[in-house]
């Protein structure tokens, strides 16, 4: 292959989508990139170290026993669609189960449901299920649009930016980078968190909350705004509908006060800088998913959002960051048990009828396939995984990981993963940047990724070995980019205009694009919201019943990430710089709840929830609230422990709260 | 004459500087071997939780360094044009008298050939990679009259909102 001096490329880790290039021996900055201008988080700077790393995956491999033996790519491929097949055949289509990567690019997930749903199965889902499918559901139904509001820069443009359950400083590290010029201009800083995060540390006010009282909390601010006249008023009866059903009266500063274990004058002054500032913004991430009201949640940001009139202006918006570099990406080509490609609910048959004449299929599945959590109870024959490691990353799964196998399981991924331990068949894939396509950022920013290094071994890029499957199945399907793309464009409208040429661009394109000489939009909902009549739905939410500490577990337990590490490990844990830094699992433990369990600093401790044990080493610090606990979910033993309570609107498990207790494993 | 100046208010801890300071150090070498041995630090990320605030430390190239003072081998040497203070590893004999009297403690010692390691403000760079790297520019590269300006503008300000105050 003819090498360029530097190839661009986009960030694997986060969905901040940051962008760098590639060269003959090492990375470059890359200044004029819109999103990061240069900059990069400590996984961005260490992210090479997965290329060419000693343990990527190289040659297609076949259990015997507990043995791998190589076996030749027409070997596996045969398998794979005769096991497909079979299962089909003897089983139905219930029997067969699709887990797409957010990981991969849109062409690689909008084939692999194709193909899942070619099969008969809605089946298939993705690790957006673990991150924001109350996003999904709660922003959908209200907004129109399930996803960012308004790019990350545009935060530059806030004069308020209330930052809700999201420890960006430390997971999405760039995003700060245009926090603090709003501060700079003389923004107000809010943020709500339990913990004194690295991002409370940028705040003008940090509201440290209790555990999983957000909806207090935000009501509370909407009381504040409705009784002192701070909303709206045209924006709420020109462009909503819904606001006479929100009555949230009750929630008083003072009995918000009680159950948030705030201030009450910290609530009304929130509440005001919120509503009085000229534009403002809300950014959450899991600390408002990942709970069994993680959906009322989300409503209820949107609420407050929409009662002050805070969207459709720049700076003004909604921004719930995404986790994956393409997790926005995989949701929108339908990599979900509840969608398909454009956001078509797999319960309207209309809308699922265009799909079928453009697939030129027979018929397609209807109604909502089984997600993640729910696939190791399924009767299943046939399960496919492509770039996920389910085991270590669903909480759920990892307890019950032998069930996940009742049938032939394939694994496509670049390392050996705790999943892929598990599989009948292992497939090498390529990374990232060892082949074509587009990622779709948080922002909606859609970026086309070039080739800048050969893949090791016989590794294939993912379309290429789904384009093989597909082939031995009898579905002919395109393993290039481009052309997977061009049928992207008629499937997904928001994708109408997407090329190669517009998202090669420097910093890409952001969606909606609906002709090819479109900009791209980078705010959404400037004068009418994507919902069938146009208008955003006010809906309340109230405060639920929250997770109990007991005499027998009187701790809380929150769960989250750390700057050094990425999610379920398989990449960050293989870089040599990161590791070094961040090597074992830790509990921050607030200094007087290790005096009370007398736990010191250093100690190995054990942790017991409800769901189970795991041990861990404690790390006393003020910077933990009172009474509540923290364990990074990078490491295998926080599945050990986590909730399996599930929002039955979204499927999100409440992976953020834990009744507990620890004590000194000696 | 530039400097790397640290604005610690906007240091969220990330440590990105270190990462890309690693990086930075490891790409003369052949890619593959640099993965697997990380070249050792230079800049250190200290955390100081009591005040909500982490500090990117390093060498601060001073004029006078007593570093260079007191090298008996003359391997620390300040540049008479950039004041970097260079460090030579050929001729170090791993004494650590420069890490006894360094200010700052940003002198640390090279593992594998036991000699002394600091920074040396990437020569290869326009920009020294810590300053590229860093998310929320709390790390920058510019001349010291420069960021004062910067810095008074803000006080500045408030003093004359005071004084229009006062007179009203």
């Amino acid at each position: 292959m003819r090498m360029t001096a530097r190839i661009p490329t986009v960030c694997p880790y986060c969905a901040v989508g940051c962008g760098f290039y590639i060269t003959r021996n090492g990375m470059e900055y890359m200044q004029d990139h819109p999103v990061n201008e240069g900059a990069l988080c400590p996984k961005g700077n260490a992210a090479l170290d997965v290329l060419n790393h000693v343990d990527r995956l190289r040659y297609p491999m076949m259990r015997i026993g507990d043995d791998w033996i190589r076996v030749s790519w027409s070997e596996a491929l045969d398998r794979v669609a005769e096991e497909m097949q079979r299962a089909l055949r003897e089983k139905g289509p219930g029997a067969l189960a699709f887990l797409g990567s957010a990981k991969c690019t849109n062409e690689e997930n909008y084939i692999f449901q194709k193909i899942a749903r070619l099969m008969g199965t809605n089946s298939i889902d993705n690790s957006a299920r673990r991150c924001h499918s109350p996003t999904i559901i709660a922003l959908r139904r209200m907004l129109g649009t399930p996803a960012m509001t308004n790019p990350v820069s545009d935060l530059a443009l806030s004069d308020c930016i209330f930052i809700i359950g999201s420890n960006l400083a430390e997971n999405h590290p760039v995003v700060a980078r245009w926090i603090l010029r709003a501060k700079d201009r003389g923004a107000a800083v809010i943020v709500a968190d339990p913990r004194v995060t690295p991002t409370a540390w940028l705040a003008d006010l940090h509201l440290q909350l209790n555990p999983g009282t957000d909806i207090a909390l935000i009501n509370g601010m909407i009381n504040v705004i409705l009784n002192e006249g701070l909303e709206n008023s045209s924006f709420i009866k020109e462009r909503t509908s819904g606001f006479e059903g929100l009555d949230l009266s009750d929630y008083t500063p003072e009995r918000v006060s009680s159950i948030t274990g705030l201030r009450a004058g910290d609530i009304v002054r929130a509440a005001r800088l919120y509503a009085k500032a000229g534009a403002s913004s809300i950014v959450y991430c899991m600390g408002i998913t990942q709970h069994s009201c993680g959906t009322e949640n989300v409503t209820a940001c949107a609420n407050l959002a929409l009662v002050c009139g805070h969207v459709g202006r720049p700076g003004a918006g909604i921004l719930p960051l995404r986790g994956q570099n393409n997790v926005q990406g995989a949701c929108d080509m339908g990599a979900l048990a509840d969608f398909y490609p454009g956001w078509r609910s797999v319960d309207d048959s209309r809308a699922i009828d265009e799909l079928r004449r453009l697939w030129n299929a027979r018929a397609l599945p209807l109604g909502r396939g089984l997600t993640a959590d729910m696939m190791p109870e399924a009767d299943l024959r046939f399960l496919y995984v492509m770039g996920e490691d389910i085991v270590n990353s669903h909480p759920a799964v990892s307890r019950r990981r032998e069930r996940l196998k009742r049938g032939f399981m394939v694994v496509q991924d670049i390392f050996m993963t705790d999943t892929a331990r598990i599989a009948d068949l292992v497939l090498p894939a390529a990374a990232w940047a060892e082949k074509e396509g587009t990622f779709t950022s948080t922002e909606r920013r859609v970026q086309w990724v070039s080739r800048a290094r050969e893949a090791p071994g016989e590794a294939r890029p993912d379309l290429w070995i789904l384009s093989e499957v597909a082939a031995r199945l009898g579905f002919d399907l395109s393993p290039e980019p481009e052309e997977v793309l061009a049928e992207i464009n008629q499937a997904v409208p928001a994708y109408r205009g997407i090329s190669r040429s517009n998202a090669g661009a420097r910093g890409g394109i952001i969606w909606p694009c609906p002709h090819p000489d479109h900009p791209g939009t980078p705010v959404l909902h400037t004068e009418r919201f994507s919902t069938p009549d146009g208008r955003a739905r006010i809906s309340p939410v109230h405060h639920p019943a929250l997770e109990r500490t007991s005499p027998q577990h009187p701790l809380i337990l929150i769960t989250g990430r750390v700057v050094l590490h990425y999610n379920a490990g398989s990449m960050s844990m293989r870089s040599e710089g990161l590791v070094k830094r961040e090597p074992e699992i830790r509990i921050d433990v607030h200094p007087e709840d290790a005096a009370r369990f007398g736990v010191a600093d250093g100690d190995a401790v054990m942790i017991e929830t409800r769901w189970g044990r795991a041990r861990a080493r404690a790390k006393l610090t003020p910077r933990q609230k009172r009474g509540t606990l923290f364990m990074p979910f990078h490491f295998p033993e926080t599945n050990l422990v986590a909730s399996e309570i599930i929002d039955e609107k979204s499927m999100m498990p409440e992976l953020k709260v834990a009744a507990c207790r620890i004590w000194r494993a000696d | 004459m530039k400097e790397i100046l640290v604005r610690p208010e906007r240091c969220v801890g990330c440590r990105s500087c270190e990462i890309a300071c690693a990086v930075e150090h490891s790409q003369s070498r052949d890619l593959l071997k640099a993965l697997s041995e990380m070249p050792q630090r230079r800049l250190y990320v200290e955390h100081v939780p009591e005040y909500s605030l982490a500090v990117p430390m390093l060498c601060r190239h001073c004029e006078d360094a007593p570093c260079v003072a007191v090298c008996p081998t003359g391997a620390l040497t300040q540049d008479a044009l950039t004041g970097v203070v260079r460090h030579n590893r050929d001729i170090c004999i791993g004494c650590w008298t420069c890490a006894s009297v360094c200010t700052y403690g940003v002198i640390g010692r090279d593992r594998r050939a036991r000699v002394a390691i600091k920074c040396d403000r990437c020569p290869d760079r326009e920009v020294p990679a810590c300053v590229s790297a860093c998310p929320t520019r709390a790390l920058i590269y510019g001349e010291v009259e420069e960021v004062s300006r910067a810095r008074r503008a803000a006080p500045a300000l408030k003093f004359a909102q005071g004084v229009a105050a006062s007179s009203r």
